[in-house]
């Protein structure tokens, strides 16, 4: 019965913001709101129809659609509308059979969206179950609807449905929508939906409001873009709305206690409930800025309490949980934000987030993206959401609640775990108060026994007390066996302990004994296994210094350790003795003897061994680098390197064979392959990674570790490794798409991802992926870090040195055997980086990493990242792993950093380095950057898309094969970017002149930004409706938030105007062709 | 943040530490008997650990 009558009148701006995100998801059913509604009563079909229909014709908002007049959105109201009503009869049906169907009748009307363009914008779907008992549902777009229309429609449903069946006892005649209506008695409505959006819209000009519009931008200024709670999976590019739920039900004990705290708090129900959420979404994210949406019931205004409509307001509650208080001192803060929040309710949310402008991203939520609704008496639909409007949000009732979550982002067992976590977090904290929220518990008895037992390695198998005491038992053992290969030279054991004696000798009587220091200036060579071994068997310890390092290096190296003794080889004499000088104290100057000058080091009669060395005393000092400051050299004791290398030698079969020794010894990482083979009877080949292997017949490597950079070096060349060997790497953080293709070149060889500051000797966590095991992959792309070695305890810990649950990403550390004894003559450095170890024996210590991690659910830990250096780029978290790994994902990249730097015209901004495949006609790989941007552009939320790319032949890495952030150059900005460049096509002129007009600016540019000049949301619909008004093209809204420059836009019309094109079939081309020709001739 | 307060501690082989206020110490850990900011408790330790070695190893060398 529709007819032509229809007016209009402004939507308004909640109407305004449904709208809008429906448009980000067309399609979706996101913004369905079932309700239904038990009619008692023994009515047929047709009465129920005209209950309806009189309903509709009662409240104009269920005759409203919503539509596009020159680019702003207006409510049209229709004089009449055909509701959708399906009727299903489940009369006589089994009563689970009936529950079910009828719970599946709903579901579909429910998954089905309502288009916002025809009225009316719901459906119902009548069951009728028993004579007399009908279950009618409605669904109706939230953009006609809300929580509080539900109670309302279900009590006029109700009485105009009791009317009929009044009329049908009476015997009466056929009812009538206007019959109904008035045998209903319902009170006349004082003003219709379309007065109130007009109402609104007067009111935001007024002072009052422009006061409140204010409050909400200082309030909300520097607001985190995107929270950080961990996800499941990398955000998508684009919103998506498909959503799960999980029911739960809040324990009345602890409403009862929350309410009661509310009570003497001056609080309601609601903030405690909200408090409870604010300290479990800043401890699992890790944030103190926390930022949640609540929605008010805009119905302030007396005239609308029996209005059907869009009433409700979204304000976003920034709370500040910082500085560990107490659940009460939280529930103080809440309480206030909450307060000034609604004080200043009266803007509508659209409104506030045109004021804040936060970055356009068209893959997150603007403001916040966690919601918080409490509405305590409203039961929840029996029927379950398949949508999430919000990446998470609780709808909390005194019944049954529900937490709803994305699943583009989050996993069920995830979301129990919120669930869980809040209801533990809630019930502590009411139960009491004062307990700090960093106290709060988030896991329970169960989970904290297993998070303790995957922080803790297998214990370790005895062996010998010092590596030393293994290397001699070795010799003991087979004394004829080869120790030591250098070209074509070699050693047996029995000859390396005899030269190590001599060494030993000399040292002793050159004042080397326990505690004392050996500097080792040397490259490697086959005297350096004898040295190193000989200055162990005097009781000493040995700082290995590079002699490749800088002069100043050297004698900082030399000067800070105060070694005595330096042992160098015959080249370099000259040149350490000149520095030696230069640090020489008390006019005492360090002595520097050759290794491989034979007349310094004469034969000794046997048996003229000193003490062995102790397990706590000191086996080395390695420096290392550090991002800030100078060097600091870490005390390594014997019984460490023992812990290492005892459960190394087990762990890696490899090592009893033949390990390449291929990088300098000033890096902790060579500590395996130097000594490793020598505990377990294997040998150690010196030879840099490029020599040719097996020249002297000792053929491939069986054991070989490397820095994950050194993959793309290994691709390169001929085979280095036996075809079962160990390959571990170590140092950074593991891509796994490297690792796989080094695997499947190499299908028998045992990769191992060995994660190791040198603060906890070497290598203490560790990853083993045995030939044909699956590779595990990380979110980031990375291999995990597997799990603590034996002897190793690894703790993923908070703020407060307090255990995360799995899944939340803390700071790693480590205890047990494996940590060393600190900063050599650095106290204070010492005291902050290894803590007192409140899980572990009495009186332990652990080390704090400064690296980031977070234990997955299979108990293995991932590499997150530095605690110090986390990118933080115009309000978002940045994971610069993510990133990497799509860029080396792109065909004809090889490999790929990352970095944010300041030091750019344009200020902060996120910069990639490329490093192409090398291609047949050029040395220089070339690198499609804008074919690599646009591939990012489609795979990441814009703030991970990076705004400029480098090209490198190779990526720079520091002397221990890691990257070296500091060497990447700045990106040359190219001259006039900025600059204005005319429109080129007639796409680009279509768009440039629109926005134009729009933004009031006189000349637009091919590569001016919407946004940055001034546009909006509200001008983007304007924008694209102008568009669209202009070609005829079906080009979204959200197409503006994806594509923000002329030429990007004008670049996506035109795809879309040639997809059109490809999908005229033949008759049509012909038959365009032909009507053109008619046109023309 | 740079308010919190930190005590020096100290365990059985005499090395040095420190450890949140007003938190419960881990056990075979001491107070060492000074308190304040962060800094101000490791610019302490810098004046008081002269002998970074683990005293079971001094007693025994």
């Amino acid at each position: 019965m529709v007819t032509a009558k229809e007016w209009e009148a402004p939507a308004s701006f909640g109407q305004e913001r449904i709208w809008l995100a429906d448009q980000m998801d067309p399609g979706s059913p996101v913004f369905n709101l079932p309700c239904p509604v038990e009619i008692p009563y023994a009515i047929e079909a047709d009465a129920i129809e005209a209950a309806l229909t009189a309903l509709a014709e009662r409240h104009e908002v269920l005759r409203t659609s919503l539509r596009v007049v020159d680019g702003t959105l207006r409510q049209v109201v229709h004089a009449g509308i055909t509701p959708d009503i399906r009727v299903h009869d489940l009369r006589g049906l089994p009563e689970e059979e009936r529950r079910a169907r009828t719970l599946g009748h709903i579901q579909a009307a429910n998954g089905e969206p309502i288009p916002t363009d025809r009225a009316p914008m719901w459906r119902v779907t009548a069951v009728r179950a028993e004579d007399a008992r009908w279950v009618v549902t409605f669904v109706t777009h939230h953009a006609v609807f809300d929580a509080t229309s539900a109670v309302i429609l279900q009590k006029e449903t109700v009485r105009l449905c009791a009317a009929a069946a009044a009329r049908a006892d009476e015997g009466g005649g056929p009812v009538t929508p206007a019959g109904l209506a008035g045998a209903a008695g319902l009170p006349e409505l004082p003003i219709q939906y379309a007065d109130f959006a007009a109402w609104q819209r007067d009111r935001i000009g007024d002072e009052a409001t422009a006061g409140q519009v204010e409050y909400w931008r200082t309030r909300l200024a520097g607001l985190p873009a995107v929270h950080s709670l961990p996800t499941d999976r990398p955000r998508p590019a684009r919103l998506g709305y498909a959503g799960d739920e999980v029911r739960f039900t809040i324990p009345e004990g602890v409403r009862e206690r929350a309410t009661s705290l509310g009570r003497h708090s001056g609080a309601t129900p609601f903030m405690v409930f909200l408090t409870a959420y604010v300290a479990l979404l800043s401890r699992l994210s890790g944030e103190d800025d926390t930022v949640v949406g609540v929605t008010m019931s805009g119905r302030e205004l007396p005239e609308v309490t029996g209005l059907i409509g869009m009433f409700v307001n979204q304000l976003v509650v920034r709370a500040d949980a910082g500085g560990d208080p107490t659940f009460a001192d939280l529930l103080g803060r809440v309480r206030a934000t909450v307060l000034d929040a609604m004080e200043n309710g009266r803007v509508p949310f659209q409104a506030v987030v045109e004021a804040v402008a936060p970055p356009r991203d068209p893959g997150t939520q603007p403001l916040y993206q966690i919601g918080f609704n409490y509405i305590p008496d409203s039961g929840i639909e029996p029927i379950p959401y398949t949508t999430s409007k919000d990446d998470l949000a609780f709808d909390l009732t005194t019944g049954t609640s529900r937490l709803l979550y994305r699943t583009d982002l989050f996993d069920k067992e995830t979301a129990e775990a919120f669930v869980a976590r809040y209801l533990r977090v809630l019930d502590a904290g009411v139960a009491d108060p004062g307990t700090a929220i960093g106290d709060l518990p988030l896991v329970d008895g169960a989970e904290r026994a297993a998070l303790l037992a995957a922080s803790t390695g297998e214990p370790l198998a005895p062996r010998a007390a010092t590596a030393l005491r293994m290397v001699e038992e070795q010799v003991a053992r087979a004394p004829d066996a080869v120790a030591v290969v250098a070209g074509d030279r070699r050693l047996t054991y029995a000859e390396l302990d005899e030269a190590a004696g001599r060494v030993a000798e000399r040292l002793r009587g050159s004042g080397a004994g326990p505690e004392s220091l050996v500097a080792v200036c040397a490259e490697p060579c086959l005297e350096l296994l004898p040295a190193l071994l000989g200055v162990w068997k005097a009781g000493a310890g040995y700082v290995p210094v590079d002699p490749a390092y800088p002069a100043d290096r050297v004698a900082y190296m030399l000067g800070d350790s105060g070694a005595g003794l330096v042992l160098t080889r015959k080249h370099l004499l000259d040149t350490v003795r000149q520095t030696g000088r230069k640090v020489g104290r008390n006019g005492a100057e360090p002595v520097v003897l050759a290794i491989d000058e034979p007349a310094e080091w004469p034969a000794v009669s046997a048996g003229t061994a000193g003490d062995a060395p102790t397990p706590d005393a000191v086996a080395y000092v390695i420096y290392t680098s550090g991002s800030t400051g100078t060097p600091k050299g870490v005390a390594v004791e014997h019984g460490s390197v023992a812990a290492y290398l005892g459960w190394a030698g087990a762990t890696y079969p490899g090592l009893a064979g033949q390990a390449l020794l291929h990088s300098p010894i000033s890096f902790d990482l060579t500590v395996t392959a130097l000594f490793g083979p020598l505990t377990v009877g294997g040998s150690v080949r010196l030879a840099a990674l490029d020599d040719e292997p097996g020249g002297d017949g000792a053929g491939l490597a069986t054991f070989l570790k490397v820095t994950p950079s050194h993959l793309a070096l290994l691709a390169a060349l001929p085979d280095r490794v036996a075809p079962e060997a160990d390959v571990v790497l170590g140092g950074e953080a593991l891509p796994a798409d490297a690792v796989a293709a080094f695997r499947q070149r190499h299908p028998g060889v045992a990769v191992v991802n060995e994660y190791g500051p040198t603060e906890a000797t070497v290598g203490c966590v560790l990853a083993r992926v045995a030939p044909g095991e699956e590779l595990p992959v990380d979110r980031a792309g990375s291999v995990p870090i597997g799990r603590p070695a034996p002897g190793v305890a690894a703790y993923v810990l908070d703020g407060g040195l307090r255990a995360v649950p799995t899944g939340v990403v803390g700071e790693l550390y480590v205890a047990g055997p494996q940590v060393t004894r600190g900063y050599l003559n650095r106290p204070g450095a010492t005291a902050a980086a290894y803590l007192p170890c409140p899980f572990g024996p009495a009186g332990a210590r652990m080390y704090r990493t400064g690296d980031l991690a977070r234990r997955r659910a299979d108990g293995t830990l991932e590499y997150v990242g530095r605690a110090d250096d986390q990118i933080k780029l115009h309000g978002y978290r940045i994971e610069p792993g993510e990133i990497e790994t799509a860029l080396r994902a792109r065909p004809g990249v090889r490999d790929a950093a990352v970095s944010v730097r300041e030091d750019t015209v344009e200020g902060k901004r996120l910069v990639a380095y490329l490093v192409g495949e090398p291609g047949s006609a050029s040395d220089v790989a070339d690198v499609d950057v804008a074919a690599v941007n646009d591939a990012l552009a489609a795979a990441l939320p814009a703030h991970m898309v990076p705004s400029a790319y480098v090209v490198l032949d190779v990526l720079p890495l520091t002397a221990n094969g890691k990257l070296d952030h500091a060497a990447l150059p700045a990106p040359v900005t190219a001259p006039g970017e900025s600059e204005y460049v005319e429109p080129r096509t007639a796409a680009e002129e279509l768009v440039a002149e629109v926005f134009a007009e729009l933004l009031g600016v006189e000349k637009i540019g091919a590569t001016d930004d919407f946004f940055e000049l001034g546009g909006n949301s509200l001008l983007a619909i304007r924008a694209i409706a102008r568009i669209r008004g202009q070609i005829e093209i079906d080009i979204p809204v959200r197409g503006l938030f994806s594509y923000t420059t002329v030429e990007d836009l004008a670049a996506e019309i035109e795809r879309r105007l040639s997809e059109d094109l490809d999908q005229l079939s033949d008759e049509d081309v012909e038959r365009m062709l032909a009507s053109e020709g008619d046109g023309t001739s | 943040m740079t308010d919190e307060q930190y005590v020096v501690v100290r365990n059985d082989e005499e090395q040095y530490s420190i450890w949140p206020a007003g938190r419960t110490l881990p056990a075979g850990w001491h107070d060492a008997g000074f308190g304040g900011a962060k800094q101000e408790c490791l610019d302490h330790i810098e004046t008081v650990w002269t002998d970074m070695r683990p005293l079971s190893l001094r007693q025994g060398g």
